[in-house]
């Protein structure tokens, strides 16, 4: 696998608190990379030592392929949580001037620049001050600010939020347009469903710790705890009948449904080995009519709860 | 180095172009000038009103020759001061002058119905004085005793000339020295406060608007801070050469109305020949001929303006970089009235020595006052107007050292502060972050 940021046991301490504590994590090339955790479980912390705002006292970073260095900052974009921007001033000549300072030319800015209010179909705003928008028309501007040098990573803390669904459906495919288009992008976030639909790796931080890493399908799957969900039509008795003696147990007998007709249509259940998978669902094939049979994936926001309930009990 | 200069571009263009810098810039000499002057004008308005003054005379003798002045005016009365009294005339007051006056001249007494004050009572006794002088004069009874006194009366007229080290003597006119110390470090004080408050107030504007969070992974906070202090420097000097610009202008036009070529050409006759007499066609006294020449003069020009922009650029500096590591450390600007206490004290003591230095602008006072780098930009404007002060190089070199030592200091806070919300900290705290490692 191709890593392009990598982060090697960081230590951060601030007066009478460890923020972080000898975290590790591994960014490849070309991917969304979910950076998840509770309130100030240190992310902001880990994302500002990778912007090179703050030095971790012990540990390093490696930013394709080299140390990270102060000038890498150019080639990093970082929508932070709280967005700001003067007030005073006007859209136009605020975004010229947070691209010059990401080094872009004043032309070369000024032309990327119209492209992407084309885009966004906010040409008319490049003469109004910020203070004439409403939050969701500044945060759009400040994503523009945040891509326009286009960097090879890309930071966002809570990108979505303050959008309603249309903009940040527009915003959530441009994040993952700008990955296709071989951009690394650290997503951070406390919205689970949003972290499924565009994150390919995540880490959760709890405590200062890394206490979760991996591919989000593997995450996901390695917490699925091997619980199936059958959909039948038929005999639900003789189904439980046959199951019986075969290594698996019945689970939450609410989930079954009754047709109209007064067939059964489905359960649930777990099965303790995943070689057992298949003779469990010879039995079902022959005792029902099987419709459907797939493993019940849990939801990020179910990892999230039970991980770090988990973590932070030990 | 090129980020600075992008963000110092920024502070400059989007604050000259704001209205409030026009209106400043207009209005700032107006209110100087009023501050400085309408105190004096005021003096001068109140006494128009003159004040009446009954006056009972049981000498005789001092009464009929109290003349009326600018402020009060006299009516002598034959009744008594108690019968005066139960009248309760719409007078100032009631003036009593002993019957023994002669001999025991403190026995006078004024009543007044309002507070007095001591331009009137310096006014009436001068007057007694002088009547009771020429009535004592008058018993040695001296022939052509008017004509002596007149005789005797010399106005002796002081030129001073200030030797430099070639043996040239230069007119030197003290009032214009003082003049020019004067304002000149009241401008540094204002300024310094003004645009150091600037500063402040925009480290709290990016602090509280957040645009900090978004600049500090672009920016470091240290070029973030040097930037602002150096496009609010730019604005400071661009509006101080407005000022000197409006001053040649206005200066020019006054001077061609009032015949200046002519003036000139009087004045540097004037200063070589006797002053005292009309040159052609104009008349000067001395004290103009002094101030004409002396502010003709290009090397005290220089040495006034140039050490005024030296001192103010430095001052500036010096202090913005406190103002900055402040607004660093808050979240609005309440809460920095006690974190500011080291930029006020050093500032309000500073103009205190200015107005001592005044009588003695090469005492110890002024010379200690004038190295100190936090009080020199102030104190040094009053010691310029006499020459290059020995050590001015020095207090130079100090100012902008301590600057660069205040700017790493200021740098180390504002970098710690910038990060830190809901938070009011102390001075000590301050110095605290200091060694904060990044």
């Amino acid at each position: 696998m191709d890593i392009f940021l990598k982060v090697e046991n960081i230590t951060k301490q601030f007066a009478g608190h460890t923020a972080l504590d000898d975290v590790s994590l591994e960014v490849p090339r070309g991917c969304v990379y979910g950076l998840l955790g509770p309130n100030g479980a240190g992310k902001t912390t880990l994302i500002r030592i990778i912007n090179h705002i703050t030095a971790p006292d012990k540990g390093r970073v490696w930013f394709n392929g080299h140390p990270l260095s102060p000038a890498d900052v150019v080639n990093i974009g970082y929508l932070p949580e709280e967005r700001g921007l003067y007030k005073t001033m006007k859209v136009g000549e605020q975004a010229l001037y947070f691209a010059q300072l990401k080094g872009l030319s004043k032309a070369e800015a000024t032309a990327r620049l119209k492209k992407w209010f084309v885009k966004f179909g906010i040409e008319g705003w490049w003469n109004k001050k910020v203070s004439e928008l409403s939050k969701g028309m500044a945060q759009k501007v400040q994503f523009i600010v945040t891509v326009l040098h286009e960097p090879q990573l890309l930071i966002f803390d809570e990108p979505f939020s303050g959008f309603d669904p249309i903009n940040a459906n527009l915003l959530k495919n441009e994040i993952l347009e700008l990955r296709d288009k071989g951009a690394t992008v650290i997503f951070s976030t406390h919205n689970m469903s949003s972290v499924e639909e565009v994150c390919d790796h995540i880490t959760l931080i709890n405590k200062s710790k890394n206490i979760l890493s991996g591919p989000l399908d593997e995450v996901r799957r390695a917490h699925g705890g091997n619980i199936f969900e059958v959909d039948f039509r038929g005999d639900r008795g003789a189904l439980v009948g046959a199951l019986e003696g075969l290594p698996c147990t019945l689970l939450d007998e609410s989930l079954v449904a009754t047709e109209e007709d007064g067939t059964d249509k489905g359960l649930k259940i777990h099965i303790n080995r995943d070689e057992d998978v298949r003779s469990v669902v010879e039995v079902i094939n022959n005792s029902v009519q099987l419709r459907t049979f797939r493993e019940v994936i849990p939801s990020m926001n179910d990892i999230f709860i039970k991980a770090v309930a988990n973590h932070s009990a030990k | 180095m090129g980020k600075i200069k992008i963000i110092a571009a920024r502070e400059f263009n989007e604050r000259v172009r704001k209205k409030s810098f026009i209106i400043t810039t207009i209005l700032m000499p107006i209110a100087f000038v009023a501050i400085m002057f309408v105190p004096a004008l005021m003096m001068n308005i109140s006494s128009d009103e003159k004040k009446e003054i009954i006056v009972v005379d049981q000498s005789g003798l001092v009464g009929g020759g109290l003349h009326d002045d600018g402020q009060v005016t006299f009516t002598t009365s034959d009744k008594s001061f108690d019968a005066l009294k139960e009248e309760n005339n719409e007078v100032f007051g009631i003036l009593v002058i002993g019957e023994d006056v002669a001999t025991n001249p403190s026995n006078v007494q004024l009543f007044t119905y309002e507070s007095s004050t001591i331009n009137i009572e310096s006014a009436i006794t001068e007057q007694i004085r002088g009547i009771i002088e020429s009535e004592k004069l008058k018993e040695y009874n001296i022939e052509d005793l008017d004509r002596i006194l007149d005789e005797i009366k010399t106005p002796v007229s002081l030129q001073v000339k200030q030797l430099n080290e070639s043996g040239e003597a230069k007119d030197s006119s003290a009032i214009l020295n003082i003049a020019l110390a004067y304002v000149f470090g009241f401008l540094i004080y204002m300024f310094v406060f003004l645009y150091g408050n600037m500063v402040m107030q925009g480290v709290i504007e990016e602090k509280s608007n957040k645009v900090m969070e978004v600049m500090v992974s672009s920016v470091k906070p240290f070029q973030l801070m040097m930037g602002k202090i150096l496009g609010i420097a730019a604005v400071a000097i661009t509006q101080f050469m407005i000022w000197v610009a409006f001053i040649i202008v206005v200066g020019a036009v006054a001077l061609n109305l009032l015949g200046g070529e002519e003036l000139m050409a009087a004045a540097q006759t004037g200063a070589a020949m006797d002053p005292a007499m009309a040159m052609g066609g104009v008349s000067l006294d001395k004290d103009t001929v002094a101030l004409i020449n002396t502010v003709s003069d290009p090397g005290y020009l220089l040495r006034i303006f140039g050490g005024f922009l030296i001192y103010f650029v430095g001052g500036y500096l010096l202090y913005a970089a406190m103002f900055a590591a402040v607004g660093s450390a808050v979240d609005n600007e309440k809460d920095t009235n006690n974190l500011q206490l080291p930029i006020t004290i050093p500032l309000i003591l500073a103009i205190f020595v200015m107005m001592n230095a005044m009588q003695e602008p090469n005492g110890p006072l002024a010379v200690w006052f004038s190295m100190i780098p936090f009080t020199s930009p102030v104190v040094m404007m009053v010691r310029l107007p006499y020459g290059l002060p020995d050590g001015f190089w020095w207090s130079v070199v100090l100012l902008y050292a301590t600057f660069l030592g205040m700017v790493w200091l200021a740098g180390k806070i504002y970098r710690v502060g910038v990060f830190m919300y809901g938070k009011k900290p102390t001075l000590g705290e301050l110095l605290k972050w200091v060694r904060y490692k990044s």
